[in-house]
Parts: structure tokens; C-alpha cells; sequence
């Protein structure tokens, strides 16, 4: 089978179509981003995008991305420049252990990819089913406001 | 099925007894337990902490592993200053066994206290070697020549560049050179450029770009295979058969590796490993049939006749009563939940030697512990300290690495083991249970008379996790002092009597942050906040009136608290909306204040604003400091209103954070933080907050319902 990962085409082995998508990024494409954090989709540790839906890839088959674009938290950023939601995540210093912060991301990113102007109320229906331990909550809320504007000051 | 009945394996376990056997203790004493390194860091150790390199970077070994507490930035930012360049030049390594000397675990908020200052004098000492090498090469007077962001200066211009001066040799420092070095970190504010600066988290860019492997999952090695361990799913259960017959037909499955006791599976996949563990059938002697109520019952306070079997202080005078105020507390189970689970990667070498990559907080009590359990020599061990998903205390012990190292001896390749989050509730170690009965009494003006906190408690530095029944037994007649932490309130009273009881559970109990003093603390909180309403006195005010004297900072962050959520003016408290105050001092060292606004909704109890005022000495990067307080007070209402680990029928239940609620987004407010600087030193602030932010949501909820909070979590009106 073949995907788009992060705008390249990649081919994938047939013994590995069954496998959970997280463990295929991680262990097949030796990626970084998207983490194990439950394995049931519990956590949204293991956020990706496929073909602009967030999907919680530790239960999100292999099989199910074939012909499908697959974005990870490596292909956020495009030229050399970090997306809008990177760039907020460090300006309003969001991470502390960071472990959780792909799957913040990446659900930031998905939403507001697909409702760019998102309310308060909206943002929270997402983002609260990515957990993060540290209590980053705070500093999340205010990255995605800051993404926001920048997103707008830059259409 | 089991063969054994539950009674009869009660007591072959020890618990149907009191205690734990003297026989089992005095067998295991033999075996010389491995114990965790304990010695405080040494001006020898930071001399090797701290080098020039020859690509013109100074490369900072750090001895203080980084879970987020942001330890890394704050030494960078530190050793800069001293040096007199940008902490962009100073290269920060992770703790490695191979690199430094012995270094103890990085707990208790300790790191910047203990460590920051070394190598504040590594730094300062090696400025100087610097300048003196400079001089020799340039053939110039030391007293001519300065330190400037990329170099050596002279009248101002660099003259030779840190890439030409390293060439040679790493530039080191000696032990001697440290103890007699001057850092002007404690000097004041003169000369200070990096420290004081907010910085977000060291290698943030590759936590928001994936760029570079930071945790141990991160860590790849040729012809690794994946590790799973098969463990008895009952607290105190015993495998008693395994049957692999099903996991042989999935593609990638390797196999079952057993020695004695241990057992795990192998796989070239994750997704194949996952699949054998479901198809798995094993046989279990459950456990005994333990529930949370159960537990509850052990650590019951109130049950307890005659005397406390540990006294924390007892000032004489005790009163009989009655009491303005007498409470009974209870803190449940509760789990670390961080989002990593545990993961190590092991490999043997040809030779025999062991190297391990793990994100750990003791990475040489993992290295010793190793090396002792294999019966190599320590120094055939190196463990490679990765990035922590969250440490929190949980990453005190040895667990993954064992794990990981058993099965890689046993199937001859590296072996990666990444716990599933079911083994993290189940195999893991969980913030103890604890009962407090609680009374206090005042005079007519407000004057506590009368302080009496008699609490129970599962154990915390004498852990079970880590402890065999040899050192549970020669510990079992010592007060744990990590359950004692923070039990002597700040409040002076006529006569004070804190003392406590452990106690072995049946479930593995240890150290979660802030260790007894987020329970105990709640605790005096609450009691005081009682009282003040018992008195029909503002519990700033009474808090404000009881702080004794030498506690000067306690006060100050308790005032600026209050003024920032502006408590004096604060609507009164109705049944929707409510406020409340905590305050606390953690290890005698820092100090903290918090003011929670709470509001009811159909959905339940809310915090919609929380304010604290925070001092933990001088502060190195205040950004990292307020990502602490944000985290604690985050903690706190986790504490207050979410969190309960349940048992039931012999097993902790959650299997996943479906059924373990954390705080989420649209449960935490806009924080206001605000922090004061007390003394000329660093303290700590990994764990302060914890001491107010629980009591502070809880008390807002008493002043809301006018009924105090005696269980945590609050049930959810």
C-alpha cells in the first residue's frame, strides 16, 4: 500500500498494513512526533492528521490510511518555517515535560485548519481530550489564541 | 484456578498478619539490598560537570535529570552568567553514568538548590582557567584580557574566538579550582544578564518539530525487538501458568522468555507484541480480595487505639477537648498518570557490559541496581538519561530498565519495553491513601490553643515498590519520612501534637509530588479554614494572625495572594460561587499562597479563578518557574475534584485515562502568578504549590455549601 506522509509518497510493506499507524510512524519511518501514551485513544498523544481529520493513531489501523494524506508533527512546518501553532506553542513557552504537546498540536492545528475563527467553547470541546499532565491547559488556551491571530494577520 | 484459598495466601503473603514476618525479613537482610546514591553533590563532582569544547562550546553535564521541571535551561542559564556568554553556547547533556561522577536522584526539589550553585563555581572557575589559557597562547597579562559572548576581548574586541581557544584539549576545571571560585550569582543583581530571563524548556524546538529524538521511545538501535512483560493483573497475584499456543500464529511474535518468576514476550513489532499480549491466556492465583473501601479501612485513623507509633512534634499540654474543631480527612489512592509510560531500551555488548537508554530520575540507582542484579561490575553498566514524558516522582526506581535488561539478556538483542498504560496502573507505584483526624481549638480572639493531626498512611520513601521484604521488615519501626512531609503547620499554637502511623498496604504506595505534604498540607488547610469559620473569622485573618513569626515569607506570599485576587473586596460567597485561601511552606524552604474563585454549574464544581504568590528564593528563569506553579496548582485541582484510583475485587480498575479523569483544558482557568524573590539563593519549586492549590479549591467549595470538605475528591455536587 502507499501514503502521502508529509507531502512524500511512501510505499509500505504488505506485513505492516495491520499495524496500529502510530507504531508504523515511529518504528517504519522512524518518526518522533506522534507518541504512545495509552494505546486505546485515550490520551491523544498519538495525534496525526489524515486527510485533515485529527485521528488518534494508536488505534487508527495502517490499512485505513492507504491513498490517504498522512501529516505528522514533522510536516508542520513548511520552507524552513514552523507553522503559525509551532510558533505559538514556543512564544507563549507552552511545553514542560512535552511529551504530550504533539498530540496538543496536532489537535490545534487539525481544528483550526478546519474552523480558523474556532470560540472558546469549541476549542475546549477538542482539546480536552488530549490530556497533558504537567498543567500546560493555561498556556495552551493562550497559544491558540495567538495562533489564531497570527493565522488571520497572515490570510 | 487458584489452588491455594484467599485466607491461605493472605498469610503466605504476610498480610492476614501483623506486619510482615521476622522470618522473611531476616532472610532477605543477607542479600545486601542495592540502595540509591545519597551523598549531596561535591565541588570535586562539579569540576567534571563542565568543559570547553574543542567546537568552541562549553558542554554542560547536567547531574539533575529533566521531566519539565525545566532544570535544564536553569543550569544553562546559570553557567552563562559566570562565563559571561549567551546560554546559546553552553551545550547541556542530559545525566549520563558515563560522564559524571556518582549523582543522587533528582527529587524534593532539589535540583537548582543543590546543583545550581556548583555550577555556578564550575563556571566561575573555569572562566578563569580560560582567561589564564588565553593569556598563555596570546602571550598577553591575564589582567589585560576579558570574556566577551564569543570569545576573549581585549579593549573590547575579541581577539581570539572560544572555536580557536578549544582546539586542543577539552578545557577542564579542578576541584580545587571550584571550591575556591567566586561565582557572582549570589553576589546580586550586578553583572546578571541570562539569570532572571524567562526561557522556555530546553529543546523545545524539538518537542513543537519532532526534529531530534529526546525520550527513551525516541532511541532506536540496529536489531532491536520490542518487550513485553506478563504480570499478575490481582495486587499481590502470582502467575501460575502461561500459554503462548495463540501468540505463536501472529506474524512477529518471538517468543516467551522466562527466568524463575519473570516472564515476558518478544516481538520484531509493537502491534504484533500488543496482539500476542491479547491472545495470551494465563493462570493466576489472584490476590486477596482488596477494594478502595478496603484500603480505606487500613489507614483509618480513627480505629486507632493508644498512642501514635510516630511522633512529628509534641510541644506537652496536650488538651483532652473539646474542640473548636475536630475533623476526620480522607486522601485516596491516587496515580502519577504521566502521559510517557515508562520505556527503556537495553543492550548487551559482546563483552557483557550493559547499556541502557531511560528517562529516570536516579539514573545511577538504575546503573548499581543493574549491575548488581546481572552480577557485573558498575562500571560495565551506562545508562544514558533521556528526556522524562513526566516524572512526578514515579521515575524514582528501577522498573522499565529491569525490565528491558532481563529480556535483552535473555533473547540475546536489544529489547525496547514501553509499559502499556495498563502496566502503569497496575504495575506502578501510586501517592498512598491517608486518613487524618484533625483538632483544634482557640481562644476567644482567634489564638490557636490547641493543635492535635494524628494520620495514617500507606507508606512513601519506604516504598514496597522498591523495597524487598527484608528492608520493609528493617523499616517498619521508622518513621517514613516522606509520609511525615509537611504535617507541622506554620501556625503557633500553645501545644502541638502532629504524630502518624504507616503502614504496609497491600498495594504499592510511594512517593508522588510533593510526597506527604499534599495530603498533609490539605489537611492543616482545611483545619484552619474550619476553624476561622467555627471563630466566624476571615480565614485570611486568621491565618494572617496565626503564622508564627519566623515564617515572614509565609505571610508575604499570603497577602500578595490575597491582594492580587483582590479577597478583601471579593463578593460574599452564595451557594454558586465561592472563594478560598491556602497557604503552605514545602521542606522549609519556599513558600506559597493561593486564592481559588469556585462556581456551580449543572456541570459541577468549577474553578473559574485561581491566583498564587509564590517564593522560592531567587529565581533562575522565572518562566519555568511559573510553568511549576501552573503545573501544582493544576495538581491541586486535580486533586480536589478528579482524582480517585480505584480497587476493586483485588485489582486496580483503570486500564486506561478513560477511567482515571485528569484535569482537562476547560477545567483550568487563567492562572495569575506572581513571584517574590525572599532570599539571595534558589530554593526549590517543583512541588511548592502543591501545598496550597488543593485546599485552596476546597475551602472555596466549604464556603460555597458552608460544610467542610472531608474526602477528596470532592463528590461532584
Amino acid at each position: 500500500m502507499r501514503i502521502t506522509l508529509n507531502r512524500q509518497t511512501a510505499e509500505l510493506p504488505d506485513e505492516l498494513v495491520e499495524e496500529p499507524l502510530l507504531f508504523v510512524l515511529r518504528d517504519h519511518f522512524g518518526l518522533n512526533g506522534p507518541r504512545f501514551g495509552c494505546g486505546v485513544g485515550s490520551c491523544g498523544a498519538c495525534t496525526v492528521v489524515v486527510d485533515g481529520q485529527a485521528q488518534r493513531s494508536c488505534v487508527y489501523p495502517t490499512s485505513a490510511a492507504d491513498r490517504r494524506e498522512v501529516l505528522t508533527l514533522e510536516g508542520l512546518a513548511q520552507r524552513g518555517r514552523l507553522h503559525p501553532v509551532q510558533q505559538a506553542w514556543i512564544e507563549e513557552s507552552v511545553p514542560q515535560c512535552g511529551y504530550c504537546q504533539n498530540g496538543q498540536i496536532m489537535a490545534a492545528f487539525a481544528l483550526l485548519a478546519a474552523r480558523p475563527d474556532a470560540g472558546p467553547a469549541e476549542i475546549e470541546a477538542v482539546m480536552d481530550g488530549v490530556l497533558c499532565r504537567c498543567g500546560t491547559h493555561a498556556r495552551i488556551r493562550k497559544a491558540i489564541a495567538r495562533a489564531q491571530s497570527r493565522m488571520a494577520g497572515d490570510a | 484456578m487458584p489452588s491455594l484459598s484467599r485466607r491461605r495466601f493472605l498469610i503466605a503473603l504476610g498480610w492476614g498478619v501483623a506486619g510482615i514476618t521476622a522470618v522473611a525479613g531476616g532472610a532477605a537482610w543477607a542479600l545486601m539490598p542495592t540502595l540509591p546514591p545519597r551523598n549531596a553533590p561535591t565541588p570535586a563532582d562539579a569540576s567534571a560537570w563542565l568543559s570547553l569544547r574543542p567546537d568552541g562550546f562549553f558542554e554542560l553535564y547536567s547531574s539533575r535529570a529533566e521531566m519539565g521541571q525545566g532544570i535544564s535551561m536553569g543550569l544553562r542559564q546559570v553557567a552563562a552568567d559566570e562565563l559571561g556568554i549567551g546560554v546559546d553556547r553552553v551545550r547541556l547533556v542530559q545525566p549520563d553514568t558515563s560522564l559524571i561522577p556518582v549523582a543522587r536522584s533528582t527529587v524534593g526539589s532539589d535540583a537548582m538548590r543543590e546543583t545550581g550553585v556548583l555550577v555556578a563555581r564550575a563556571a566561575a572557575a573555569l572562566a578563569g582557567a580560560v582567561l589564564r589559557e588565553a593569556a598563555r597562547r596570546l602571550g598577553r597579562p591575564v589582567a589585560k584580557l576579558q570574556l566577551a559572548p564569543d570569545g576573549i576581548a581585549s579593549r573590547g574586541e575579541t581577539i581570539l574566538t572560544f572555536e580557536e581557544l578549544g582546539t586542543d584539549a577539552p578545557l577542564l576545571v579542578t576541584a580545587e579550582d571550584v571550591e575556591t571560585a567566586t561565582p557572582g550569582l549570589l553576589a546580586g543583581l550586578d553583572g546578571r544578564r541570562e539569570v532572571g530571563r524567562a526561557y522556555p524548556t530546553y529543546d523545545i524546538d524539538a518537542i513543537v518539530t519532532g526534529s531530534r529524538p529526546l525520550y527513551a521511545d525516541d532511541i532506536r538501535l540496529q536489531g532491536m525487538v520490542f518487550g513485553a512483560i506478563v504480570r499478575p493483573q490481582t495486587l499481590g497475584g502470582r502467575i501460575l501458568g502461561i500459554d503462548v499456543s495463540a501468540c505463536r500464529s501472529v506474524p512477529g511474535f518471538l517468543g516467551l522468555y522466562r527466568d524463575g518468576d519473570f516472564a515476558g514476550l518478544v516481538a520484531s513489532r509493537r502491534g504484533a507484541l500488543a496482539q500476542a499480549m491479547g491472545v495470551l491466556v494465563i493462570e493466576e492465583e489472584e490476590g486477596p480480595d482488596i477494594d478502595s473501601a478496603a484500603l480505606a479501612g487500613m489507614v483509618d485513623i480513627v480505629g486507632q487505639s493508644g498512642g501514635l507509633e510516630h511522633s512529628v512534634l509534641d510541644t506537652g499540654g496536650a488538651s483532652a477537648g473539646p474542640f473548636d474543631v475536630d475533623l476526620t480527612l480522607t486522601v485516596p489512592l491516587a496515580a502519577h498518570a504521566s502521559i510517557e509510560p515508562r520505556t527503556a531500551v537495553a543492550r548487551f555488548d559482546e563483552n557483557g557490559g550493559l547499556e541502557v537508554w531511560t528517562g529516570t530520575q536516579d539514573p545511577f540507582f538504575v546503573r548499581d541496581s543493574l549491575a548488581d542484579a546481572f552480577g557485573i561490575g558498575r562500571d560495565e553498566v551506562v545508562v544514558h538519561g533521556m528526556r522524562m514524558g513526566g516524572g512526578f516522582g514515579a521515575r524514582t526506581i528501577v522498573a522499565a530498565e529491569m525490565d528491558a535488561a532481563r529480556l535483552a539478556r535473555l533473547c540475546g538483542r536489544p529489547v525496547k519495553v514501553q509499559w502499556s498504560r495498563s502496566d502503569e496502573f497496575r504495575a506502578g507505584f501510586h501517592r498512598p491513601p491517608s486518613s487524618h483526624q484533625i483538632r483544634l481549638s482557640a481562644d476567644a480572639a482567634g489564638r490557636l490553643t490547641s493543635w492535635h493531626h494524628a494520620f495514617r498512611s500507606g507508606h512513601i520513601i519506604f516504598t514496597s515498590a522498591a523495597m524487598g521484604p527484608g528492608l520493609q521488615f528493617g523499616t517498619s519501626f521508622v518513621a517514613d519520612p516522606g509520609v511525615a512531609r509537611g504535617s507541622v503547620p506554620p501556625y503557633a499554637t500553645q501545644a502541638t501534637q502532629v504524630g502518624f502511623e504507616d503502614v504496609r498496604l497491600p498495594v504499592k504506595t510511594g512517593p508522588w509530588r510533593g510526597l506527604g505534604a499534599a495530603a498533609n498540607h490539605w489537611a492543616v488547610e482545611t483545619a484552619i479554614d474550619a476553624l476561622a469559620r467555627a471563630k466566624g473569622i476571615d480565614p485570611l485573618d486568621m491565618r494572617l494572625k496565626s503564622i508564627k513569626r519566623e515564617h515572614s515569607r509565609l505571610s508575604a506570599v499570603l497577602t500578595a495572594a490575597a491582594e492580587m485576587a483582590g479577597w478583601r473586596s471579593r463578593p460574599e460567597d452564595s451557594p454558586d460561587q465561592g472563594w478560598g485561601l491556602a497557604c503552605g511552606i514545602y521542606k522549609d524552604m519556599s513558600y506559597a499562597a493561593a486564592v481559588a474563585r469556585v462556581t456551580r454549574s449543572d456541570a459541577g464544581y468549577r474553578v473559574t479563578g485561581l491566583w498564587c504568590a509564590h517564593d522560592c528564593g531567587l529565581v533562575i528563569n522565572p518562566d519555568q518557574v511559573r510553568a511549576q506553579v501552573e503545573g501544582n496548582l493544576v495538581w491541586g485541582m486535580g486533586m480536589a475534584l478528579k482524582e480517585e484510583l480505584f480497587v476493586d475485587g483485588g485489582r486496580i480498575l483503570p486500564e486506561s485515562f478513560f477511567d482515571y479523569p485528569l484535569p482537562v483544558l476547560s477545567d483550568v482557568p487563567d492562572i495569575e502568578i506572581r513571584l517574590i524573590e525572599g532570599s539571595h539563593e534558589p530554593t526549590g519549586a517543583g512541588e511548592t504549590a502543591i501545598v496550597c492549590g488543593t485546599a485552596a479549591v476546597t475551602n472555596a467549595v466549604a464556603a460555597m455549601t458552608g460544610r467542610t470538605v472531608t474526602a477528596l475528591p470532592v463528590k461532584q455536587a
